[in-house]
């Protein structure tokens, strides 16, 4: 039973991290490789704060998502000027660069051997340990987010970021400030991504950089491009999908030294299988082909 | 060239060492349609692009309403009151014709984030209203039955008059229309030319790009010849078809 | 002084990977991931060669190289060539090419263990005094190996007729298949050329610092980064930025220390990105226009 929980709660934080970055990649068509660094960003700031400051939990995921937003924007600025194949590079790059500042940081971060001991919410007197306990927090975070990604799409705004995808020059000739759309998608996925980031801490109660790496990027994007960019559920499913198969792989008898390396072959294969058999993924709109006039 | 809507004065542009607007002048008045006829090349496109802020000028001027262009990114022209069509047809194919419509419409309160989610009422008439709005356009060119249908599904004359609803959409006073007719069927032409035709009616001005001569005739009351960037010849249709100048042009 | 000799043993392999990169890159047009998976599998042909299978040193490199140069042509038979036939954008092949190589860096992984691998000892490692520094018999192979391999390479371009076809395709595919250039066979080659350099970077770097299934991801950007600094386009280009890339590498690696380098290289990327993303090539880094 506990193990089930332990499933769902991940279910819930992959859900918000799949979410947001559909909400980059799949409905604006800013491909990113970074979201991993605003996860991380989130975690380690809520574990910073609450290892040193002793500051109330809300507190600490405000500043988490505030900071992480921050980031969010400087990671936007280059998809302003640079063509998308290359801008994932750029998103490369900053991500391998965050990687290195929480790795070697060793003060704040503490380095390679990360932050144990992280204290579990208190949310109004009730302290949030046991695993159905942060089941219901989780998921109450991973709802609003649903929710939140469920408004913005249907709204005119969400409208102005499809078109942002489809045919950038069609939606400055109609008005559109497309570079201001750009950096408030960018504020918004990596702040989501943060209240992910802050889940994780507070779950795990340690963190250390190597759960926030290029890896765990290009698993997030697998997620949202298997379940389907540009549509509402995609992320829900695809995360779904991959985070139970190499859980009942395991059932099977795979033997656990390589079972985080089937995991990875799993996403990395499918990634491969659905590019080439149905890039638009199970539930997508969006299959990463220009939709209009781009040449 | 006093009083009039657009003036564009001197403009240069130089692409590669290739001249393609070459001190080019022009004014468009109010409630008008102006033609801008002229081999492949001559630089009209360029300076629909440059006068939308596509394109940065070398040199010159260009006023809207005394509002200064050259110094604009593209979506602030818009704003202000200049829309485009392109010649290569730019349309958002994987959504509707109404989403696309609906695109087109300035000041939606539902675009500005805050809105959505601390000011959904607003929003949602805001909304409510533009559809109607959208779709009494699409109504008025005999659109509306498809309204929903992804703009992907189009034939290719249906698609150009699309994206002349859009720019109608818009709000904008001076619309600037890359080849609206070119490369369709003549019962969509007609129907593409008396809707540019009643613009003015509407209080709107006009530059259509054409090289279908007989269609310039029809609707533009004055036109520009232009040829390598320059102007040649202004004047009436009739004037400039004409002018030995422009015979010679074409003859080149 | 040692960080120079450093600095060029990291330019070469960086040239090599690169070189490899930029050939690839220029004919079909999108971000080859994978390079740095058959880069790792380079190496670990070697140790497969030489250590389970027995081969003497000379054959097992030989042949590390040429199955390198063989699973490059395996990806874009069985993976690029479909894609591209139906059509498919750059960012899907980037993505196909990024699942690629998580793929076959967990089988590596999977096949060979996790953990590092080491040629070492059936290779003299007794180092060499330069100037103050010092730098290994096998570094010293690097370095000359990238330099000749891609002179070669350059020599290849411009004067062969293959080398000729392979550049038609890069300046512009559709115009070369229509001058009647099999460009399908041509990227085949491509692929064969470039996976081959990076086989032989895979190799190199194995027998000087062993070899870990990761080991590719680093090398891999680091080669990208030099392609895009010192231009797709331009062999000599790639040269002058392959030795600036490996020496801000090994230039942050002695002022900040190693665990910074890089962060360090990524961030002269980035710079070059947004500031000058012409790099020394066209203009092919900026958004389309109108």
């Amino acid at each position: 039973m506990e193990y089930l929980l332990h499933i769902l709660i991940l279910i819930c934080i992959y859900v918000i991290l799949s979410a947001s970055l559909n909400l980059l990649a799949g409905y604006a068509g800013l491909l990113s490789i970074a979201h991993a660094a605003f996860y991380g960003v989130g975690a380690y700031v809520v574990a910073v704060m609450a290892l040193n400051w002793h500051t109330p939990w809300w507190v600490n995921v405000v500043c988490a998502v505030v900071l992480s937003g921050l980031l969010g924007a400087l990671v936007g600025v280059p998809s302003l000027r640079i063509r998308d194949d290359y801008f994932v590079i750029a998103t490369f790059a900053f991500q391998v660069i965050a990687f290195s500042v929480l790795n070697n940081w060793v003060s704040l971060t503490g380095g390679p051997m990360g932050l144990p001991g992280i204290p579990h919410p208190v949310i109004l007197g009730w302290q949030v340990s046991t695993h159905l306990e942060f089941l219901l927090l989780v998921g109450f975070f991973c709802a609003l987010t649903l929710w939140v990604c469920h408004r913005i799409v249907r709204s005119p705004f969400g409208r102005v970021l499809k078109a942002v995808r489809e045919d950038e020059v069609f939606a400055q000739a109609a008005g559109k400030n497309v570079a201001a759309h750009k950096m408030l998608v960018f504020v918004i996925g990596a702040g989501m991504a943060a209240v992910a980031g802050a889940m994780y801490a507070h779950y795990i109660s340690f963190i250390d950089p190597t759960s926030f790496t290029v890896m765990e990027s290009i698993f997030i994007l697998s997620i949202v491009i298997i379940g389907g960019a540009g549509s509402l559920w995609g992320p829900v499913l695809g995360t779904v999908v991959l985070v139970t198969l190499p859980e009942l792989l395991r059932f099977v008898g795979l033997p656990s030294s390589v079972a985080a390396n089937v995991r990875q072959m799993l996403y990395g294969g499918l990634l491969v299988a659905f590019m080439m058999w149905r890039p638009q993924g199970f539930l997508g709109q969006y299959s990463f082909e220009k939709g209009s006039g781009r040449e | 060239m006093t009083g009039a809507l657009l003036e564009a004065e001197g403009l240069d542009k130089c692409f590669d060492g290739v001249k393609a607007l070459a001190d080019f002048s022009c004014a468009v008045q109010e409630r008008k349609i102006l033609g801008l006829i002229g081999p492949n090349g001559a630089g009209k496109t360029t300076l629909f692009n440059v006068l939308t802020g596509f394109i940065p000028s070398d040199g010159g001027k260009a006023t809207f309403k005394g509002t200064n262009l050259l110094r604009l990114p593209p979506y602030r022209i818009a704003r202000a009151g200049v829309a485009r069509t392109f010649q290569n047809l730019r349309l958002i194919r994987r959504l509707s014709m109404l989403d696309n419509v609906l695109l087109a419409f300035q000041n939606q309160p539902g675009e500005r984030l805050r809105n959505v989610f601390f000011r959904p009422r607003a929003s949602t008439r805001q909304e409510a209203e533009n559809r109607q709005a959208a779709l009494a356009l699409l109504e008025d060119v005999e659109l509306a039955a498809k309204a929903n249908d992804p703009a992907e599904a189009l034939s290719y004359g249906q698609q150009k008059l699309l994206s002349l609803v859009c720019c109608l959409a818009t709000g904008a006073e001076l619309l600037l229309l890359d080849e609206p007719v070119a490369g369709i069927a003549p019962e969509m032409r007609e129907k593409i030319l008396s809707v540019i035709r009643s613009l003015p009616g509407k209080g709107k001005s006009v530059v259509v790009i054409e090289h279908d001569l007989d269609a310039v005739m029809q609707v533009c009351d004055r036109v520009i010849f232009m040829d390598a960037g320059a102007k040649v010849s202004e004047g009436t249709s009739q004037e400039v078809r004409n002018d030995p100048k422009v015979i010679e042009a074409y003859l080149d | 002084m040692q960080v120079a000799l450093n600095a060029l043993v990291s330019s070469s392999v960086i040239l090599l990977v690169g070189a490899g990169f930029a050939l690839i890159f220029t004919t079909t047009r999108f971000f080859h991931f994978a390079h740095g998976a058959i880069f790792a599998l380079g190496a670990y042909s070697l140790f497969l060669l030489q250590v389970w299978c027995g081969q003497p040193t000379p054959i097992a490199l030989v042949l590390a190289v040429v199955l390198a140069a063989g699973f490059g042509c395996a990806v874009e038979l069985a993976v690029y060539r479909p894609l591209r036939t139906k059509g498919a954008s750059p960012l899907v092949l980037l993505l196909a090419s990024l699942g690629l190589y998580v793929v076959l860096q967990n089988a590596l992984a999977m096949t060979f263990g996790d953990e590092t691998k080491s040629v070492r000892s059936s290779v003299v490692t007794e180092g060499l005094d330069v100037l103050g520094g010092y730098v290994t018999p096998v570094q010293v192979a690097t370095i000359c190996t990238s330099a000749v391999l891609v002179a070669v390479l350059a020599v290849f371009l411009k004067c062969t007729k293959m080398g000729k076809a392979v550049r038609a395709v890069a300046d512009d595919a559709e115009l070369a298949k229509i001058s009647g250039i099999a460009s399908d066979r041509v990227i085949l080659a491509v692929f064969a050329i470039g996976s081959a350099l990076a086989g032989v970077a895979g190799v190199l770097v194995a027998m000087d610092v062993d070899m870990i299934p990761t080991m590719g991801m680093t090398p891999l950007m680091l080669g990208v980064v030099a392609v895009v600094i010192g231009g797709v386009d331009s062999i000599p280009g790639l040269a002058l930025a392959a030795v600036l890339v490996g020496a801000a590498q090994q230039a942050g690696a002695w002022w900040l220390g190693s665990q910074w380098q890089d962060a360090i290289v990524f961030a002269v990327l980035l710079v070059f990105l947004l500031v000058r993303p012409r790099g020394f090539l066209g203009g092919r880094l900026r958004k389309a226009s109108v």
